[in-house]
Protein backbone atom coordinates (compact mmCIF):
# COMPACT_ATOMS: atom_id res chain seq x y z
CA UNK A 1 0.00 0.00 0.00
CA UNK A 2 1.32 3.41 -0.84
CA UNK A 3 0.97 5.70 2.10
CA UNK A 4 2.12 8.97 0.59
CA UNK A 5 0.18 9.35 -2.65
CA UNK A 6 2.48 10.75 -5.28
CA UNK A 7 -0.46 12.09 -7.34
CA UNK A 8 -2.30 15.27 -6.58
CA UNK A 9 -5.92 15.12 -5.62
CA UNK A 10 -7.11 16.25 -9.00
CA UNK A 11 -5.10 13.67 -10.95
CA UNK A 12 -6.91 10.67 -12.38
CA UNK A 13 -6.74 7.42 -10.42
CA UNK A 14 -6.46 4.07 -12.14
CA UNK A 15 -7.14 1.96 -9.08
CA UNK A 16 -9.74 0.95 -7.92
CA UNK A 17 -11.61 2.64 -10.75
CA UNK A 18 -10.42 4.33 -13.87
CA UNK A 19 -11.15 8.02 -13.55
CA UNK A 20 -11.18 10.84 -16.04
CA UNK A 21 -10.49 13.81 -13.86
CA UNK A 22 -10.15 16.21 -16.77
CA UNK A 23 -13.74 15.45 -17.71
CA UNK A 24 -14.87 15.38 -14.08
CA UNK A 25 -13.44 18.84 -13.52
CA UNK A 26 -15.31 20.05 -16.57
CA UNK A 27 -18.49 18.53 -15.12
CA UNK A 28 -17.88 20.29 -11.81
CA UNK A 29 -17.19 23.53 -13.64
CA UNK A 30 -20.44 23.08 -15.57
CA UNK A 31 -22.32 22.51 -12.30
CA UNK A 32 -20.80 25.65 -10.84
CA UNK A 33 -21.61 27.86 -13.83
CA UNK A 34 -25.00 26.24 -14.03
CA UNK A 35 -25.65 27.30 -10.46
CA UNK A 36 -24.69 30.88 -11.31
CA UNK A 37 -26.92 30.63 -14.36
CA UNK A 38 -29.86 29.51 -12.25
CA UNK A 39 -29.29 32.38 -9.83
CA UNK A 40 -29.22 34.80 -12.75
CA UNK A 41 -32.41 33.30 -14.14
CA UNK A 42 -34.17 33.69 -10.79
CA UNK A 43 -32.95 37.27 -10.47
CA UNK A 44 -34.11 38.14 -13.98
CA UNK A 45 -37.46 36.52 -13.30
CA UNK A 46 -37.84 38.59 -10.15
CA UNK A 47 -36.86 41.61 -12.23
CA UNK A 48 -39.61 40.84 -14.70
CA UNK A 49 -37.83 39.59 -17.81
CA UNK A 50 -40.45 36.85 -18.06
CA UNK A 51 -43.49 39.06 -17.47
CA UNK A 52 -44.83 40.78 -14.36
CA UNK A 53 -42.03 42.84 -12.89
CA UNK A 54 -40.26 46.18 -13.22
CA UNK A 55 -38.55 45.18 -16.48
CA UNK A 56 -41.85 44.15 -18.00
CA UNK A 57 -44.36 46.75 -16.87
CA UNK A 58 -44.44 49.75 -19.17
CA UNK A 59 -46.64 52.53 -20.39
CA UNK A 60 -46.72 54.81 -23.36
CA UNK A 61 -48.69 57.95 -23.95
CA UNK A 62 -49.38 60.00 -27.00
CA UNK A 63 -47.74 63.40 -27.45
CA UNK A 64 -50.97 65.26 -26.74
CA UNK A 65 -51.64 63.12 -23.64
CA UNK A 66 -55.01 61.96 -24.88
CA UNK A 67 -54.17 58.27 -24.90
CA UNK A 68 -52.11 56.33 -22.39
CA UNK A 69 -51.60 52.58 -22.45
CA UNK A 70 -50.31 50.41 -19.63
CA UNK A 71 -48.96 47.10 -20.90
CA UNK A 72 -46.54 44.26 -20.23
CA UNK A 73 -43.47 44.12 -22.45
CA UNK A 74 -43.09 40.39 -21.86
CA UNK A 75 -45.84 37.83 -21.72
CA UNK A 76 -46.07 34.08 -21.73
CA UNK A 77 -48.07 31.97 -24.11
CA UNK A 78 -51.30 30.85 -22.48
CA UNK A 79 -51.11 33.28 -19.57
CA UNK A 80 -53.54 36.15 -19.19
CA UNK A 81 -52.87 39.74 -18.42
CA UNK A 82 -54.54 43.14 -18.47
CA UNK A 83 -54.00 45.93 -20.95
CA UNK A 84 -55.27 49.28 -19.71
CA UNK A 85 -56.11 52.08 -22.14
CA UNK A 86 -56.69 55.54 -20.68
CA UNK A 87 -58.53 57.94 -22.95
CA UNK A 88 -59.17 61.64 -22.46
CA UNK A 89 -61.64 63.66 -24.50
CA UNK A 90 -64.87 65.59 -24.16
CA UNK A 91 -66.93 64.89 -21.00
CA UNK A 92 -69.87 62.51 -21.31
CA UNK A 93 -69.29 61.64 -24.93
CA UNK A 94 -68.54 58.44 -26.72
CA UNK A 95 -64.80 58.23 -27.27
CA UNK A 96 -63.61 56.16 -30.14
CA UNK A 97 -60.62 53.92 -29.40
CA UNK A 98 -58.91 52.36 -32.39
CA UNK A 99 -56.84 49.29 -31.77
CA UNK A 100 -54.79 48.23 -34.74
CA UNK A 101 -51.83 46.05 -35.47
CA UNK A 102 -51.11 42.57 -34.28
CA UNK A 103 -52.90 42.61 -30.93
CA UNK A 104 -55.78 40.51 -32.15
CA UNK A 105 -53.41 37.96 -33.70
CA UNK A 106 -51.31 37.44 -30.60
CA UNK A 107 -54.03 37.64 -27.98
CA UNK A 108 -57.56 36.55 -27.27
CA UNK A 109 -59.60 39.27 -25.67
CA UNK A 110 -61.31 37.48 -22.81
CA UNK A 111 -63.05 40.43 -21.24
CA UNK A 112 -63.58 44.12 -21.87
CA UNK A 113 -64.36 46.49 -19.06
CA UNK A 114 -66.47 48.55 -19.35
CA UNK A 115 -68.48 47.00 -22.16
CA UNK A 116 -68.12 49.35 -25.12
CA UNK A 117 -71.22 51.15 -26.41
CA UNK A 118 -70.52 49.62 -29.77
CA UNK A 119 -67.69 47.98 -31.57
CA UNK A 120 -66.79 47.66 -35.19
CA UNK A 121 -64.17 46.02 -37.33
CA UNK A 122 -61.46 48.30 -38.66
CA UNK A 123 -59.15 46.50 -41.05
CA UNK A 124 -56.93 44.24 -38.97
CA UNK A 125 -58.15 45.77 -35.73
CA UNK A 126 -61.24 46.99 -33.95
CA UNK A 127 -62.89 50.26 -33.06
CA UNK A 128 -64.52 50.55 -29.65
CA UNK A 129 -66.69 53.37 -28.36
CA UNK A 130 -66.67 54.07 -24.65
CA UNK A 131 -68.54 56.76 -22.76
CA UNK A 132 -66.26 59.18 -20.92
CA UNK A 133 -66.99 60.38 -17.39
CA UNK A 134 -67.69 63.96 -16.26
CA UNK A 135 -63.96 64.76 -16.43
CA UNK A 136 -63.70 63.45 -19.97
CA UNK A 137 -61.77 60.36 -18.90
CA UNK A 138 -62.43 56.80 -19.91
CA UNK A 139 -60.49 53.76 -18.85
CA UNK A 140 -60.76 50.62 -20.94
CA UNK A 141 -59.46 47.39 -19.47
CA UNK A 142 -58.78 44.48 -21.79
CA UNK A 143 -58.23 41.09 -20.26
CA UNK A 144 -55.96 39.35 -22.73
CA UNK A 145 -54.83 35.78 -22.99
CA UNK A 146 -51.61 35.37 -24.93
CA UNK A 147 -52.05 33.05 -27.85
CA UNK A 148 -48.96 33.15 -29.97
CA UNK A 149 -45.21 33.33 -29.80
CA UNK A 150 -42.93 36.20 -30.77
CA UNK A 151 -43.20 39.92 -31.11
CA UNK A 152 -46.49 41.70 -31.64
CA UNK A 153 -46.75 45.41 -32.48
CA UNK A 154 -49.95 47.22 -31.63
CA UNK A 155 -51.20 50.73 -32.31
CA UNK A 156 -53.81 52.49 -30.23
CA UNK A 157 -55.38 55.82 -31.11
CA UNK A 158 -58.20 58.05 -29.98
CA UNK A 159 -60.53 58.75 -32.89
CA UNK A 160 -58.62 59.98 -35.88
CA UNK A 161 -55.78 61.26 -33.69
CA UNK A 162 -52.18 60.14 -33.80
CA UNK A 163 -51.63 56.50 -32.93
CA UNK A 164 -49.26 55.43 -30.23
CA UNK A 165 -47.36 52.25 -30.73
CA UNK A 166 -45.99 49.57 -28.45
CA UNK A 167 -44.65 46.10 -28.90
CA UNK A 168 -44.98 43.04 -26.75
CA UNK A 169 -43.05 39.80 -26.73
CA UNK A 170 -44.72 36.49 -25.95
CA UNK A 171 -42.54 33.63 -24.71
CA UNK A 172 -43.44 30.12 -25.76
CA UNK B 1 -46.55 18.59 -34.05
CA UNK B 2 -46.41 20.66 -30.91
CA UNK B 3 -46.75 17.57 -28.69
CA UNK B 4 -43.40 16.33 -29.98
CA UNK B 5 -41.78 19.75 -29.67
CA UNK B 6 -43.06 20.21 -26.14
CA UNK B 7 -41.86 16.80 -25.03
CA UNK B 8 -38.45 17.30 -26.65
CA UNK B 9 -38.04 20.74 -25.09
CA UNK B 10 -38.98 19.50 -21.64
CA UNK B 11 -36.69 16.50 -21.97
CA UNK B 12 -33.78 18.76 -22.88
CA UNK B 13 -34.49 21.32 -20.17
CA UNK B 14 -34.85 18.69 -17.47
CA UNK B 15 -31.67 16.98 -18.59
CA UNK B 16 -29.68 20.21 -18.40
CA UNK B 17 -31.21 21.18 -15.04
CA UNK B 18 -30.48 17.81 -13.48
CA UNK B 19 -26.93 17.92 -14.86
CA UNK B 20 -26.53 21.25 -13.10
CA UNK B 21 -28.00 19.77 -9.92
CA UNK B 22 -25.36 17.05 -10.05
CA UNK B 23 -25.55 13.32 -9.70
CA UNK B 24 -25.94 13.43 -5.92
CA UNK B 25 -28.99 15.68 -5.82
CA UNK B 26 -31.69 13.05 -6.00
CA UNK B 27 -29.69 9.88 -5.48
CA UNK B 28 -30.48 9.61 -1.80
CA UNK B 29 -34.15 10.47 -1.61
CA UNK B 30 -35.14 12.14 1.61
CA UNK B 31 -38.79 12.77 2.33
CA UNK B 32 -38.35 16.33 1.19
CA UNK B 33 -36.62 15.29 -2.03
CA UNK B 34 -39.60 13.10 -2.81
CA UNK B 35 -41.97 16.01 -2.31
CA UNK B 36 -39.72 18.22 -4.42
CA UNK B 37 -39.72 15.63 -7.18
CA UNK B 38 -43.49 15.50 -7.16
CA UNK B 39 -43.73 19.29 -7.33
CA UNK B 40 -41.33 19.32 -10.28
CA UNK B 41 -43.54 16.75 -11.97
CA UNK B 42 -46.57 18.89 -11.33
CA UNK B 43 -44.90 21.98 -12.78
CA UNK B 44 -43.77 20.04 -15.83
CA UNK B 45 -47.16 18.52 -16.53
CA UNK B 46 -48.77 21.74 -17.75
CA UNK B 47 -45.94 22.60 -20.09
CA UNK B 48 -45.97 19.08 -21.48
CA UNK B 49 -49.67 18.95 -22.21
CA UNK B 50 -50.59 22.58 -22.75
CA UNK B 51 -54.35 22.94 -22.76
CA UNK B 52 -54.86 19.70 -24.62
CA UNK B 53 -55.95 17.01 -22.18
CA UNK B 54 -56.90 14.48 -24.82
CA UNK B 55 -55.86 10.85 -24.66
CA UNK B 56 -54.12 11.25 -28.00
CA UNK B 57 -51.95 14.07 -26.73
CA UNK B 58 -50.96 12.11 -23.63
CA UNK B 59 -50.00 9.11 -25.76
CA UNK B 60 -48.03 11.29 -28.18
CA UNK B 61 -46.13 13.03 -25.39
CA UNK B 62 -45.29 9.78 -23.60
CA UNK B 63 -44.29 8.10 -26.86
CA UNK B 64 -42.02 11.03 -27.73
CA UNK B 65 -40.35 11.01 -24.31
CA UNK B 66 -39.66 7.29 -24.49
CA UNK B 67 -38.50 7.55 -28.10
CA UNK B 68 -36.01 10.28 -27.16
CA UNK B 69 -34.80 8.19 -24.24
CA UNK B 70 -34.25 5.12 -26.39
CA UNK B 71 -32.68 7.22 -29.13
CA UNK B 72 -30.29 8.83 -26.70
CA UNK B 73 -29.21 5.49 -25.28
CA UNK B 74 -28.56 4.20 -28.81
CA UNK B 75 -26.51 7.28 -29.62
CA UNK B 76 -24.59 6.84 -26.38
CA UNK B 77 -23.85 3.26 -27.32
CA UNK B 78 -22.47 4.39 -30.63
CA UNK B 79 -20.50 7.39 -29.37
CA UNK B 80 -18.90 6.45 -26.08
CA UNK B 81 -17.52 9.95 -25.54
CA UNK B 82 -21.09 11.25 -25.38
CA UNK B 83 -21.96 8.60 -22.82
CA UNK B 84 -18.99 9.69 -20.74
CA UNK B 85 -20.01 13.34 -20.96
CA UNK B 86 -23.66 12.66 -20.11
CA UNK B 87 -23.22 9.96 -17.51
CA UNK B 88 -19.88 11.00 -16.07
CA UNK B 89 -17.58 8.55 -14.37
CA UNK B 90 -16.86 7.33 -10.86
CA UNK B 91 -14.84 9.55 -8.53
CA UNK B 92 -12.69 8.32 -5.67
CA UNK B 93 -13.44 10.20 -2.46
CA UNK B 94 -11.48 8.22 0.13
CA UNK B 95 -8.19 6.57 -0.61
CA UNK B 96 -6.57 4.25 1.94
CA UNK B 97 -8.48 5.74 4.84
CA UNK B 98 -7.68 9.28 3.80
CA UNK B 99 -10.28 11.80 2.65
CA UNK B 100 -9.67 13.75 -0.52
CA UNK B 101 -11.07 17.10 0.65
CA UNK B 102 -10.77 19.02 -2.61
CA UNK B 103 -12.82 16.39 -4.42
CA UNK B 104 -15.41 16.30 -1.67
CA UNK B 105 -15.74 20.05 -1.83
CA UNK B 106 -16.24 20.10 -5.57
CA UNK B 107 -18.75 17.26 -5.39
CA UNK B 108 -20.59 19.23 -2.66
CA UNK B 109 -20.13 16.44 -0.11
CA UNK B 110 -18.55 16.15 3.30
CA UNK B 111 -17.06 13.45 5.49
CA UNK B 112 -20.45 12.82 7.05
CA UNK B 113 -21.92 11.73 3.72
CA UNK B 114 -19.09 9.23 3.24
CA UNK B 115 -19.45 7.90 6.79
CA UNK B 116 -23.19 7.60 6.38
CA UNK B 117 -22.70 5.46 3.31
CA UNK B 118 -20.05 3.44 5.13
CA UNK B 119 -22.36 2.79 8.07
CA UNK B 120 -25.37 1.82 6.06
CA UNK B 121 -23.55 -0.33 3.51
CA UNK B 122 -20.68 -1.90 5.42
CA UNK B 123 -21.28 -1.25 9.10
CA UNK B 124 -18.10 0.78 9.21
CA UNK B 125 -17.91 3.64 11.70
CA UNK B 126 -14.45 5.03 11.20
CA UNK B 127 -12.77 6.59 8.23
CA UNK B 128 -9.54 4.65 8.66
CA UNK B 129 -11.39 1.37 8.11
CA UNK B 130 -12.31 2.53 4.63
CA UNK B 131 -9.98 1.48 1.86
CA UNK B 132 -11.85 3.28 -0.87
CA UNK B 133 -15.02 5.30 -1.03
CA UNK B 134 -16.20 5.99 -4.55
CA UNK B 135 -18.89 8.36 -5.74
CA UNK B 136 -20.59 6.35 -8.44
CA UNK B 137 -22.23 7.62 -11.62
CA UNK B 138 -25.69 7.27 -10.12
CA UNK B 139 -24.72 9.48 -7.18
CA UNK B 140 -24.43 6.71 -4.60
CA UNK B 141 -21.28 6.30 -2.55
CA UNK B 142 -19.86 2.79 -2.53
CA UNK B 143 -17.48 1.87 0.25
CA UNK B 144 -14.75 -0.74 0.05
CA UNK B 145 -13.36 -1.68 3.48
CA UNK B 146 -9.95 -3.14 4.31
CA UNK B 147 -9.94 -6.91 4.34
Amino acid sequence: MESGEPQGELCSRRDPVREDMALQRKVWRFERWGWYGLLLLVALTLGGLFSKGPLSEAQVHSADGQVRVEYQRFLRNGASDTLVIHLRGQPNTALEARIEGELLQGFNIEMLQPQPLKASAAGQGVKLWVLSDADGQAVLRLNLRSDGVGRFDTQVALGAGAALQFSQFIYP
Amino acid sequence: MDSVLRAAAIYLVLMVLFKIAGRRSLAELTTFDLVLLMVIGEATQQALLGDDFSLTNAVLVIATLIAIDIGLSLIKQRFTWLARVLDGGPTVLVEHGRLLPERLKRARLDAEDVLEAARSAQGIVELRQIRFAILERNGKISVIPYE
